[in-house]
Formats: structure tokens, C-alpha cells, sequence
């Protein structure tokens, strides 16, 4: 019951400060304009919008008005109509920069947990490639966009190399401290029970790296969704990306908002599947702390 | 029959420079069947025996053989079982899977295995905890499993080091009885690492002394207790005192010599 209480009060005192940043963005720069001696210029809608702008933007962006403010669902094919005539509405964008991102992050993880785990056993690899990896990891791979839609083209292969290329030293390094750091206890213990190399990489090594894996997983989805983002910034037909730089150029804030807000819900709802994932496959390490006697 | 020999076993290991010789000419044979104890100072260089025989270690001189055969450094005997002295359960599997994990390396199919590691579990006492994982166990059960996924592959020949030394007193005399148990109806030949002589005089057959770095065989002793054990009653009669003494004064110039750096 006291649990149930909490949590409400927690949630009631979440929304409070949501709906209070919702109201002073909706009308603080009203009441500056009625009363400038009282109220600051805080927040000019010319560069951040206002909530019912953005809600706006988002009924027109998603095709649910159009833009000269009639419901398309009104007509029986003018919702339809408005997706084959506007080809980045929001549905579409929003399909193919997840679509890139999952690309992008599979690959990136995928690739980075082979090669640490190949460098983290071999002693001799992981020599040999130290210094190139280094090198490598330290250029900001933001930098590497231009050039990578230079190669790829426009369309989503270069999206997916972009995000890709976010991805996979994040979880590289993760992995080969992971393999570095298993513990030589299990090691012997596989190996006395006849264990074989391959065994003992299937049984000890891969398990005892999954929960160094899994801590490069949250920001590395966030990173997959960067790598395709500024992708699409720098060419691109469609995506959440392009949304921005469209309504950048037409200088409307409230395009860059939704777009910005469809980011903020992907992310929150791709780091949740990967929160709950961790939990189940991890879920040894949960008992943690907890005795019998 | 000899099962384990030694001879002129020795290592050394560089340390800061200088070499350190950890064991030095160590030998002795042990026959099958026959339970003995290896007991010593602490840092006497038993459980570095113990690890040269199991070829976790390569030793610097001498030779090892496991059933009349030379044995060969990183090639572990498939007869040979080991229990650590800290529990090695792998965090991420369940008790039961723990325990058949060397049948699982042997490509045992699953009836079977489950099977026998449900044999294993009620031997150990731990038949309800097969699906819980090994952090929700405590020592002594966690040490039970872990002795329980070395006896599921039925080794002949048993290397312990100290496996019970980190349990408290009452917990360490119930691994005695479970060991003794097993011991009397499977009759393996076991070289158990231990500084506890009590443990030692409980469990062993013979002991052997091994003398303050570098460890040398000093001593041995036959322990002529009936078997099977009461691993309790034992420590009451006038027999254990007397081995007690006896062994007790051989093992005190030891810990004194030892103490000297």
C-alpha cells in the first residue's frame, strides 16, 4: 500500500514539473511581450517554437492535416494521398532512420564483439592491432561522415556505415577488457574437466564477457542513432535527419521540435528493450548478495 | 598399485631478480585407493605440488606419473578430478548445470546427464537448489556443488587444495562426512592439500609432512583409524590425541622455521 502511495506521489510530482515546462514554454514569451518590465525575454518561439506549435507541426509532418489545417482522415483518400505526395513524412522518416539504426547497431555490435573477443584471447593479435585501434578509435567519428556519403552515396548505405562506424569500437573495448579480465579460476576449472580451447571460449569466455558487452549496449544504441542522424544531416532523401534540415531551411523551429521529440521517444524506447533484454540474460547476476542460510 | 608418483619434483620462480624455490625434491608414490593428505605450513609449497601434478604449473625439475604414465605439462589426465580451494561455480549457471557441466564437455546426452546430476544433487544435499544460481548458495553448499560437478565425471584419482578452508569449523566437519561418504563407496585415490590437521587426521590414510619453504618431504604418517570414520566421534578418542601429538610436534617446528624470513 505505502509502495503504491509513493509511486503515485512520484509520478504526480513528475507531472507537475513536465506540465510546468510545457506552460512556461507555451506562454512565457507572451506575458514578456504583454508585460516586458516583469517578465524576462525568455523564450522566443522563432527558435525553440511552443507546444501547441509543435503540435501542430506534428499533425501536418504526420500527414493528419494538411497544411492548410483539414483533418485528411476527413476524406476517404486524402491521408493516403498525403503520404504519396509528401515522400519524408513522418511515418517514412521515422521507419528508415530505425530501420538504419538496427542496421547499424546489429553490424556495430555484431563485428566489435568478434574482434574483441579475437584480440582480448590472442595475446599476438591483440599486439599487433593494439596501436592501429588505437589511432583509429581516436578520430571523432563524426568527422568520418562527409567522406563516408561521399562513398556510399545518399540513399542508406551510407547511414548504416556512418552508424556503424559509432558503434563498433564502443563495443570492441568493451569486450576485449571483458576477455582480458575472465577469470583464470573458471579457466582452469573447464580446462581440468577436459575442456577444450573452442570449449572453454563457447562455455567461459563468452559468458563471462556478456555483462561487459551488455554495459556498451545502452550508449552504443544511442550512438547508432547518432551515426545515422548525421548522416542524414550531411545527404539524404529521407529520414528524421533530413526532417531537421528541411525545416531548418524552410526556419521553422517547430519541424526541427518534432523531430527532436520522435528522437527522444526512440531513444527512450530502444534503451528500455535493451534494459529488459539485459535483465533477462543477465539475470544470474540478480541473486547477487543473496544468501541461503 | 601406484597411481600418483613423484620424483625429485622441484619449482622455482623468479621473483624480483632472484630466483625463489618453492619445492625442492619432492618425491613420494601413492597407491590406489589410498586417501592421503599433504600437510604443511602455510607457503610450504603443498598446494604447488599439488598444481604440478594437476599441469596447472610446470615443474622446474622431476618428474610426474599418473598411472605408471609420464605426465605431460598442459594436457590434463581425463582420470584426474580437481576441487579448488575457492568455489569455481560459474556465476551464470544454475547449480544443476554447474554440476553437469564435464558431462556436457563429453558430449553426454541430456536424459542422461540430467539424470546423473540429480544422482550428484542428493548426495550433496542440495536436490532442492538444482534450478537456483550459485550466488543464492552459501560456502558450504556452494562448495558442495562444486566437489559434485568434479565427482559427476567419476574421476579415479581426486587433487584437492585446502577445498574446505574457507568454511567455518561446523560447516568444514559436514564436508567431511559428505567426502568420507563418497570416499567409502567409490575408494578413489585422493591427494588432499591441507594446514589443518584435524582435517587431516579425519580424512587421511597416511599424511605426508612437507617441511617450511622450500618444501621438502619431512615427514610421513600412518593413520590407522577404522574406517568408515565418524568424522565427529573420531576427534574423542584417545588414538586421534596421541596421532595428534605426535604428528602435532613434527608440524610446530615447521610453523616456527617457517616464520623465520
Amino acid at each position: 500500500m505505502t509502495s503504491l502511495r509513493h509511486n503515485l506521489a512520484l509520478f504526480g510530482w513528475q507531472m507537475v514539473i513536465v506540465l510546468s515546462v510545457l506552460v512556461v514554454w507555451q506562454w512565457a514569451f507572451e506575458l514578456h511581450r504583454r508585460m516586458p518590465a516583469l517578465i524576462p525575454d525568455l523564450f522566443d518561439p522563432y527558435f525553440i517554437s511552443k507546444p501547441s506549435e509543435i503540435f501542430d507541426q506534428f499533425l501536418v509532418l504526420s500527414c493528419l492535416k494538411t497544411r492548410m489545417g483539414d483533418w485528411t482522415l476527413a476524406t476517404p483518400d486524402g491521408f493516403s494521398r498525403c503520404l504519396a505526395r509528401f515522400d519524408n513524412n513522418l511515418w517514412f522518416a521515422t521507419w528508415v532512420t530505425l530501420k538504419n539504426t538496427f542496421y547499424g547497431f546489429i553490424t556495430g555490435v555484431s563485428s566489435g564483439f568478434v574482434l574483441g573477443l579475437l584480440l582480448g584471447r590472442s595475446r599476438r593479435l591483440g599486439e599487433i592491432f593494439q596501436p592501429s585501434i588505437t589511432a583509429v578509435n581516436s578520430i571523432p567519428r563524426i568527422a568520418l561522415a562527409p567522406i563516408i556519403v561521399l562513398a556510399f552515396g545518399i540513399g542508406d548505405t551510407s547511414k548504416v556505415v556512418t552508424s556503424w562506424v559509432c558503434v563498433v569500437f564502443m563495443v570492441f573495448y568493451n569486450v576485449f577488457a571483458g576477455a582480458r579480465s575472465v577469470d583464470e579460476g573458471f579457466m582452469n576449472a573447464a580446462r581440468l574437466l577436459g575442456a577444450s580451447e573452442w570449449q572453454i571460449t563457447r562455455t567461459v569466455v563468452i559468458p563471462s564477457t556478456m555483462a561487459w558487452l551488455f554495459a556498451s549496449l545502452t550508449p552504443a544504441i544511442a550512438n547508432a542513432l547518432i551515426g545515422v542522424i548525421v548522416g542524414e544531416f550531411i545527404g539524404a532523401e529521407h529520414g528524421i535527419g533530413r526532417l531537421i534540415i528541411e525545416s531548418e531551411a524552410r526556419g521553422e523551429a517547430s519541424g526541427m521540435m518534432v523531430a527532436v521529440l520522435i528522437l527522444m521517444v526512440i531513444g527512450v524506447i530502444l534503451s528500455t528493450l535493451i534494459w529488459r533484454l539485459q535483465a533477462y540474460l543477465l539475470r544470474w547476476q540478480a541473486e547477487t548478495g543473496r544468501g541461503v542460510e | 598399485m601406484i597411481r600418483i608418483e613423484v620424483r625429485g619434483l622441484g619449482k622455482s620462480f623468479p621473483f624480483q631478480g632472484a630466483t625463489i624455490e618453492a619445492v625442492s625434491g619432492v618425491s613420494f608414490a601413492i597407491a590406489k585407493g589410498e586417501f592421503v593428505a599433504l600437510l604443511g605450513p602455510s607457503g610450504c609449497g603443498k598446494s604447488t605440488v599439488l598444481n604440478m601434478i594437476a599441469t596447472l604449473l610446470r615443474p622446474t625439475a622431476g618428474e610426474i606419473y599418473i598411472d605408471g604414465e609420464r605426465s605431460r605439462p598442459d594436457r590434463p589426465h581425463p582420470n584426474v578430478g580437481y576441487v579448488f580451494q575457492r568455489d569455481t561455480l560459474f556465476p551464470w549457471r544454475t547449480v544443476a548445470d554447474n554440476v553437469g557441466y564435464g558431462l556436457e564437455l563429453k558430449g553426454i546426452r541430456r536424459a542422461e546427464r540430467v539424470e546423473r546430476v540429480a544422482a550428484c544433487l542428493a548426495q550433496a544435499g542440495l536436490e532442492h537448489f538444482g534450478t537456483a544460481y550459485p550466488s543464492a548458495l552459501s560456502g558450504g553448499m556452494r562448495q558442495r556443488a562444486a566437489l559434485m560437478r568434479t565427482l559427476v565425471v567419476e574421476p579415479q584419482i581426486l587433487l584437492m587444495d585446502e577445498p574446505f578452508g574457507a568454511l567455518d569449523t561446523h560447516t568444514k566437519i559436514d564436508m567431511h562426512e559428505v567426502l568420507l561418504n563418497i570416499w567409502d563407496r567409490e575408494q578413489q585415490t585422493v591427494l588432499f592439500v591441507t594446514h589443518d590437521l584435524a582435517e587431516a587426521l579425519t580424512l587421511a590414510d597416511r599424511i605426508i609432512l612437507l617441511s617450511a619453504r622450500p618444501g621438502r618431504v619431512k615427514d610421513s604418517f600412518e593413520i590407522d583409524f577404522p574406517r568408515p570414520r565418524d568424522a565427529v566421534t573420531l576427534r574423542e578418542t584417545p588414538r586421534y590425541a596421541e596421532l595428534f601429538s605426535q604428528v602435532w610436534h613434527s608440524l610446530g617446528e615447521e610453523f616456527m622455521r617457517g616464520r623465520r624470513p
